[in-house]
């Protein structure tokens, strides 16, 4: 089965919504790189347009970033969080959804990845830094996030899926 | 979800993905530059420069070595003239002051002596030497002023000189040892044999009475005996220096120790001194060089 792709402004909306919800959570960095992840992997990746999906990425990043003041050179995450999300959207065209556990999976890959990519790109950006335990609460949450965004997205109530 | 594919070129997909591009490309690059940027250009500029740099502080230092190289040549001829003048000063400073130098180490060395012979001893100071002359001798600065007699020893810490010959109200003469009319009772250190001194001038004398049995080697030390009521037992007179057989007795050679023709200041035993004292320099032998390792 072959699971359409939501409706542009719906998407937008919700990463605006994430946007917003990444600046709110600074005080709690541990559920700010949830939200975090959750925009840059799963909002924002969009197959066939990589533009908007870049832009929110890039936004989640600096705003990542300028709300934790840890680095001397900001970039490396919104670096990351583009490639991912572009990254993303391409499998997203390539491999079309086809059910909640593909899904799941696929976000897990990614997390993984992003991890990693974010932390080269911080390291090139400002030096050495600590990795955190971001990544242990982002992975141990993805069901929960996950299935929240395949249900607001992908299998929710939508004029376009009746 | 149904995917139209965008082609590449100056339409609407195309601007959107030259734009994620460099979006792309311009993050990556600004992550690329790392924390201070502005080191990168600050490195590149400093490479360029380094040529005009590397000659700019060259000829800086050529100005300053010049410079300071005049003023060290100024200040080095200024020291070396002064040092010079102090120089200069310095040696007529101790070409003055070397006689009294001179006479102090000697008095040093004859206050030295005197502790050592437990003798009455008494300092005289040469004035005149008339050594070269034929039966000539030292003139020395004291006489019967100091209660001087003749026939009294004359010795210096090198080894005897002699006797004295005669006195006068201020002055007193000195025989030498090496004067052809001199004599001096004598033993050899190593076969004690005795015998008598008489001089040969320049420093040299030769031993009279030793028996063609006795040992003589070249090198042995030649002490006074006592016996002739000069000079005690045990001064060191000289050393052998050649020893031939002869028709009755040993031709025995000796080199005098005493420097007779320079010396300024004497010391005068007592008239009719003991036998035997203690020898205030018994001088080491003077033995033949033995290859290392030999017994």
């Amino acid at each position: 089965m072959r699971i359409l792709a939501p409706s542009a402004i719906r998407q937008n909306l919700l990463c605006a919504a994430a946007l917003g919800l990444v600046f709110l959570s600074a005080p709690f960095p541990r559920l700010q790189i949830v939200i975090h992840v959750l925009l840059v992997l799963a909002l924002a990746p969009r197959a066939g347009s990589p533009l908007s999906g870049a832009l929110w990425a890039g936004a989640a990043g600096w705003a990542l970033e300028g709300s934790l003041r840890l680095y001397p050179h900001l970039g490396g995450t919104a670096w990351a969080d583009m490639t991912l999300t572009l990254l993303a959207g391409w499998m997203a065209g390539r491999w079309p959804l086809e059910g909640v556990k593909s899904w799941l999976a696929r976000l897990a890959g990614l997390l993984v990845a992003h991890t990693l990519l974010v932390h080269l790109a911080v390291r090139l950006a400002s030096g050495p830094h600590a990795w955190g335990f971001g990544w242990l609460w982002s992975l141990l949450s993805l069901p929960v996030w996950g299935w929240a965004v395949w249900r607001l997205m992908y299998t929710g109530p939508s004029p376009r899926l009746g | 979800m149904a995917l139209r594919a965008a082609k590449w070129g100056w339409s609407r997909a195309g601007w959107q993905r030259l734009l994620v591009l460099l979006l792309w490309l311009g993050h990556g690059i600004w992550v690329s530059l790392g924390p201070a940027p502005g080191r990168h250009w600050t490195r590149l500029a400093d490479t360029l420069s380094r040529p005009s740099q590397g000659l700019a502080s060259r000829w800086a230092q050529w100005r300053t070595s010049r410079r300071e190289a005049a003023r060290t040549f100024e200040e080095t001829r200024a020291e070396n003239a002064r040092l010079g003048t102090e120089l200069s000063q310095l040696r007529t400073q101790a070409a003055q002051e070397a006689p009294r130098l001179a006479e102090a180490d000697e008095a040093v060395r004859l206050l030295g002596l005197k502790r050592q012979i437990p003798l009455d001893l008494k300092a005289a100071r040469v004035v005149f030497s008339t050594r070269p002359a034929a039966f000539g001798g030292l003139i020395l600065d004291r006489g019967r002023d100091l209660d001087l007699v003749p026939d009294q020893g004359v010795l210096v810490p090198e080894g005897i000189v002699g006797r004295l010959w005669s006195v006068g109200p201020t002055q007193a003469k000195v025989l030498p040892a090496d004067a052809p009319n001199a004599s001096v009772a004598v033993m050899l250190m190593r076969s004690r044999a005795t015998g008598v001194l008489q001089g040969l001038g320049s420093g040299r004398a030769m031993i009279r009475y030793i028996s063609n049995q006795e040992v003589v080697q070249v090198g042995e030390a030649v002490l006074t005996s006592g016996l002739d009521r000069v000079f005690p037992r045990g001064l060191l007179v000289g050393y052998v220096a050649e020893v031939a057989p002869g028709d009755l007795e040993l031709r025995v050679l000796v080199n005098l120790s005493a420097p007779l023709d320079r010396i300024s200041t004497v010391l005068l035993l007592p008239s009719q001194p003991p036998l035997e004292v203690q020898a205030p320099f018994v001088a080491p032998e003077q033995k033949p060089s033995r290859k290392r390792g030999t017994p």
